[in-house]
Formats: structure tokens, sequence, C-alpha cells
């Protein structure tokens, strides 16, 4: 599956880039970049190739192509599970590096997920936060909120301080701390459209997005390993009671599939749009806990080993779900624009 | 299996601006007693008025009364009338399948003959699959057919069938070959359109969980049928049953039955002020979100069957989960209500609440149980290569 290929996205970049990962991408590297904090053997392919900085325009120093090419290139990351900041890199950080109108030019990039971790007081900048990747970030771009209206900023390595950490799929998710002077960062007034919530939302999109890649691999994997797998002498996906399991796993794949690529639709036309991000999020981290659990029942003991990949898909699920909000933050957002449109606005709403 | 992303034309927009207005016009909120989606009331006085505005048999030909329009103009109608509650029982069935299958199967004669006034929204249709003896093992029924003359003669025994106490048609699945005959038990089916005021046919109603009566048992009595209402090919029976299922199965009936009661509880807390407990916002989003999923997908289904693609797997599978979201969500709301629940309600919602608890283990029976459904998708399954 393709998420984007229906509505104008190039076909030629799925292709690619799937096929680009199949081949660097195999379930031994990623477990060799477990805990590694960095993963050359994916990281460089994709770069020569200018994945890492698609979507932002040739004239910042990117790769050129639409905010939808990008999303696939995102979905095929989650789909093969690999350890690598892309989409931090073009969607989040380049993203806003382009929108003020600094160059890329090959960096590895990440964000400040939230605006709320850092605090501008007298001129100094001060906070702490979970950033993805930060230890191999060339910069870490953050929004902030002043008197005087939005900010982007850029910190170098060296100003902050990093403490090395990582998510249970062995990511890495630095904790980092701001205690800088701002006039030492690089500073620009942040364009209209970009904030803390716009950040937080496109961040949103694309951990909904990877995780949907994930689980349409899970489901892809289950499947397969329940016609494969024989036990009584015939292959387990004969049994009703696992075939429960599996249907449960490919709904949940429609689902997420469904949601993420409404809400890329939704965003490659209007980049401000709140309702397909918040309403495929909650989608999206339901159906991944459905699938997981679904999906491991079917493997057994197998799919908790390290030897097989199941789990390498699982706990990038389980650790994607609260990155960039989790979804009782975004069904909670959801909800109240709900409740505020009030009760005769609440179906157009859902088939707007 | 495969849900391709697609959206409404301006067209279709349109269409559902339209059926919106109707609506509020003709059955402005208040004025009514609504009915938890499918479940609206019998009225074929408003069914004809659907009729006069195009909205009922929309995929079938004009040549037969129907519009030429397409499955996705009919889910934006159905959609509109199921979230309004409206009294959609009369038209139905003979709408949303007994039309399509006659239009699919049906003989020139037979189309000529019904399908006029199913679109007028005037003839009403039961659908004759379930019997005592056999639910969800629909092929080990005994209802049988045996040639007489120019026709058939029918003994069996009818259950779970809506409306057919007040209804005027049967669209009856029945053996027509003995099994010990036709080798396998799919085979030698076949489906017959049943006057329901023919001679031979009693039909009792089932009083039901929530006190009413809209279910029916129809016992057959050597009743005729002439060789002119047989429905496509003899021995076809169990095919042609399966293609009515995805039109029974694929829609937006399946995942609304208990809408109502969610835009009536975010109606009621509206009412009471100013403050949202996080506990309902987080109620109101999950809803939100998996409303408006269920609505792509069926768009989804719908659009494919337009292009005129075989969607049986696609339609089970939603219903499957569809059906069984409608139950969560009426407990997720239940959840958050702590008034006991009477008969009659002091509100809408409570009337709505109240019908909903007692109706809701029906969602995930009628039109093919889950574990029916199920099965059905599992055959659909295939491993494919796990890296695309």
């Amino acid at each position: 599956m393709s998420p984007t290929r229906e509505f104008g996205a190039d076909p030629l970049v799925a292709e690619t880039v799937g096929r680009l990962l199949r081949s660097v991408c195999t379930p031994d590297v990623v477990e060799h970049s477990d805990g590694a904090g960095w993963c050359a053997a994916v990281w460089d392919p994709l770069a020569e190739a200018g994945f890492p900085w698609i979507s932002v325009p040739e004239a910042a120093g990117g790769s050129g192509g639409s905010l939808a090419d990008a999303l696939e290139v995102v979905w095929s990351v989650g789909h093969h599970a690999a350890p690598v900041p892309v989409a931090e890199t073009a969607v989040l950080g380049g993203w806003l590096a382009a929108a003020v109108g600094w160059d890329v030019d090959g960096r590895v990039l990440t964000v400040v997920p939230r605006a709320e971790s850092l605090t501008l007081e007298d001129g100094h900048v001060w906070g702490r936060a979970v950033v993805p990747w930060a230890r191999r970030a060339d910069s870490v771009l953050a929004v902030i909120d002043t008197a005087d209206g939005w900010l982007v900023a850029g910190a170098r390595p060296e100003q902050i301080q990093i403490e090395r950490r990582a998510n249970m799929a062995g990511e890495p998710r630095d904790v980092v701390t701001f205690d800088v002077p701002l006039a030492d960062l690089l500073v620009a007034p942040a364009p209209d459209g970009i904030d803390g919530g716009a950040l937080e939302a496109r961040g949103c999109l694309t951990r909904t997005v990877m995780t949907a890649g994930a689980l349409n691999a899970i489901a892809q994997l289950t499947v397969a390993y329940a016609h494969e797998r024989r036990q009584f002498g015939k292959p387990i996906a004969t049994f009703q009671a696992v075939q429960q399991h599996l249907v449960t796993v490919a709904q949940a794949d429609v689902r997420a599939s469904m949601a993420a690529r409404v809400a890329i639709r939704a965003a490659a036309r209007d980049p401000q749009t709140r309702f397909e991000i918040a309403a495929a999020k909650v989608v999206v981290d339901q159906a991944a806990v459905e699938a997981a659990r679904a999906s491991h029942q079917v493997h057994g003991a197998l799919g908790l080993a390290r030897e097989y990949q199941l789990q390498q898909h699982t706990r990038r699920l389980y650790s994607w779900r609260n990155e960039f909000g989790s979804a009782r933050r975004w069904s909670r957002a959801l909800g109240r624009d709900v409740a505020e449109a009030g009760a005769d606005e609440l179906f157009p709403g859902i088939t707007r | 299996m495969h849900f391709e992303l697609t959206e409404l034309t301006d067209a279709e927009l349109a269409l559902r601006a339209d059926v919106r207005d109707f609506l509020a016009a003709e059955l402005p909120r208040g004025s009514f007693s609504p009915g938890l989606g499918m479940m609206g009331a019998k009225d074929p006085e408003f069914s004809k008025k659907l009729g006069q505005r195009g909205w009922l048999g929309m995929a079938i030909p004009t040549r037969y009364g129907g519009h030429g329009r397409s499955a996705v103009d009919r889910l934006v109608v159905t959609e509109e009338l199921l979230r309004w509650g409206a009294p959609v029982a009369h038209h139905w069935v003979a709408d949303r399948q007994s039309g399509p299958v006659i239009a699919r199967f049906g003989t020139e004669e037979l189309k000529q003959r019904f399908l006029p006034p199913i679109c007028a929204g005037e003839l009403s249709f039961s659908i004759g699959m379930s019997e005592p003896g056999s639910g969800s093992d629909l092929a080990s029924l005994t209802t049988r057919a045996v040639r007489d003359g120019d026709g058939w003669l029918v003994t069996g025994h009818k259950i779970w069938t809506s409306f057919a106490h007040v209804n005027d048609w049967l669209i009856l699945l029945c053996r027509t070959t003995p099994v010990e005959e036709s080798g396998d038990k799919r085979a030698g089916l076949s489906q017959l359109l049943v006057d329901l005021r023919s001679p031979g046919v009693v039909v009792t109603p089932i009083p039901f969980i929530d006190g009413t009566a809209d279910f029916a048992e129809v016992v057959l009595d050597e009743v005729f049928v002439p060789d002119d209402q047989v429905l496509g090919e003899i021995g076809a029976g169990w095919t042609q049953n399966t293609s009515e299922l995805v039109f029974e199965r694929g829609g937006p009936d399946r995942w609304l039955s208990t809408y109502l009661v969610v835009e009536e509880f975010l109606r009621q807390h509206e009412r009471g002020g100013d403050v949202w407990p996080s506990e309902i916002e987080g109620l109101l989003g999950r809803a939100t979100a998996s409303y408006w999923v269920f609505h792509h997908l069926t768009l989804s289904v719908a659009r494919a069957v337009d292009r005129g693609e075989e969607q049986s797997i696609e339609a089970s599978l939603l219903k499957e989960m569809g059906t069984r979201f409608e139950q969560d969500i009426l407990e997720a709301v239940l959840a958050l209500v702590d008034d006991e629940l009477l008969v009659p309600g002091d509100t809408l919602l409570g009337d709505l609440l109240a019908t909903a608890t007692l109706t809701a283990p029906a969602f995930t029976i009628r039109g093919g149980t889950l574990e029916v459904l199920r099965s059905v998708v599992a055959k659909g399954l295939r491993p494919r290569e796990v890296a695309t």
C-alpha cells in the first residue's frame, strides 16, 4: 500500500524509497541500530538520494517535492521500522528552517516537539524537553512564544545539554536542557501559520503516518505467519479462534490506513488543518493498540523474541503513541472543538 | 482487499445539502420521534416523498423509474436519513437491497413490474433468509419449492422477518433442488418473489425485547409462486443472495445505529452550561474520529461498487467493526450517565438510551453475526509479501 499515490504524490517517490528501504533496512540492520544512536547503513543511502530533505524547497537547500511526497517517505520509514530522523529533518525541522529562510544543506535536523517546554525570560531561553535524535542533529529547532509573537530558534548541539535516552524501540529520544541567551541562538520571527500548535500538529501527523505504515507491516507479517505456522497438523490460520485475531489486525490496518490517507490529503491541501490530523491520530492510536495486541497473540512467544521482526514494529507503535501528543490529548482537543461547534454541527463535521 | 481513498464531488456535496434542507423542513427536530438508524418508524407517506425527490432507487436505471445515479449518491442520502432518525422503515429494505438485486438479476418483466413502485417508495419488501433451524448456517435452510404447473409451491418457515406483517413482498431464499440431488447445500437454492398476501402465507409478529413487534415469523403452506416471480436463475440463489448481502452489509446503517445517542448527549450538555469535563471531551473526540473514519471507509466501498468491483469481503469487514462500534459508543455514553433510565424517559436522550440499550445486542446479529462475518473476512485474508 502506498498512502498518497491516489492524490497526486509522485508515484516514483514511493516506489524508489520503498525499494531502497527494502534493500538497506533489513531486520538485522534495524536490530543492530537499537540503542546505537545512529544507523548510517540506512541514513547514508537515503541522504544520498535526498530523501531526508524532501518537501524542503530547493532554494533552501532541500530536495523539493510536496508535503504529500514527504509523507509518503515517512510512511515508508514507519513500514520498514527505519531508524532514521527523516520525519524530523524533512517534515519538521526542514519546514521550520525553510519558512524563515535558513539553508538546510544536508544537515540533520530535529525539533523541540512542544513549545511549552521552553520559556523566554529576560532574553534567556530555558527549559527541558524530550527531543528525538538530538545527539546527532546539526541543529535543534524550536518555536518560542514571546510577547512580540512566535520565534523560530535554532540551537547547535554545543549550546544545549543533551542527556542520551531512548524510546522503547531503542530510537534516540534525548532529554535536552536549554539554558542559553536568546541572542546566542539563530533566531527569526515566525511567519504566519508557524507556531507551537502548528508544529505539534505537523509532528503528530508524521507519527500518525509512521504508525499507519508500521501497522500495515504488522498486518502483513501476521497474516503471513498464521499461514506458515502449523500446529495440530495444519496452519494456525485455519483455526477460527486465530482467524478472529487476523480479522482484528486487518480491520486495524484498514482503519489506520484510511485515516492516515485522509489526513495526508487534508494537510497537503491546507497546512493549517487540525480536524483531520486529530481524528487520524485518535483512529490510528486505537488501531495500533488493537493490532499490536492481536498480532502478538497470533505470533506466540516468537513475536517477543528480538530475533524476529514483529517486536521491531510493535515497540515503535508503543513509543510513537505519545510523541507529539497522546491520543488522550488529541481526542480531548478534538472533542472540545466538537463541543464548541455544537450538536447540530456534529454530523456535518464528521462528513465534511 | 482494498479500500481506495476517495471523496465526494461537488455534485455529491450539493446533494447532501439538499437532503439536509429537505429533512430540516419536512421533519423539524422535535416534531417527530427519531429512530435509531434504520430502526426509524414506518411511514409510507414519508417514503413516497423521498421517492418524489428522486432519493429512492437512485442507482436504478431511469427506464425502470430509477435515477441512474450511483451507490455514492445513495450513501449520501442514507447517511443523512439515518443521522436524522428519519422514518425509513417502509422503504429501507426495498431501496437498500431488493431493488438492486431485482435490477441485477430480474427479468425485463420483473424489472418493469417492481422497480418503478420501489423507486416511488410505494412497495415494501422483507428479507426471507433466516429460518428457525438455519441462522448463521443459512445454506441448511429447509423451506422448499416444488414444481406445480407454471410455477412453484412453497412450504416452509421463515423467521426474524422484519415488518412481514405490514410489508408487501418477500424475497424468499428457498430450496428448489433437494440436497441429495444438488450434491452441495449451496447448490439448488433459488430466490422467489412472494406476495405476503398470497393464500397460504401466515405472518405472526414476534414481540421484541423493547416491546415492539416489528419482527415476524412467516409460515408458508403450499404458497403458489408463478414462474414470472422467480428472481434470476433457478439454482443460483446462493450466489445471488451473497451479492445481495453486499448491499445489506456495506452501508452506513451498520455504524450509525447509535449516532443519535451521541448527538443528543452532546445537545443535552450544550444546554447544561459551558463546563466540559475532560471525560466528555475525550468521548466526543473518540466518537467523532470513529464516525469520520467509518464514513470514509463506507464511501470507499460505495465508490468501488460504482466501479463494478466485488466488495463482499470489504462490506463484511466493515459491518463487523461498525456494529461493534455502535455498541461500544453506546456503552461509552452510558458510562457518563448517572440517571436511571425510565420508560418513557424524561428526555429524548433518556428514551434513546433505553431503546439503544435494549436493542444493541441485535446490531451484531442482524444481517450476519460477528462470527460469520469474521469467518468471511478471514477467508479473504491471504498472505502477501511482507515488505511492500
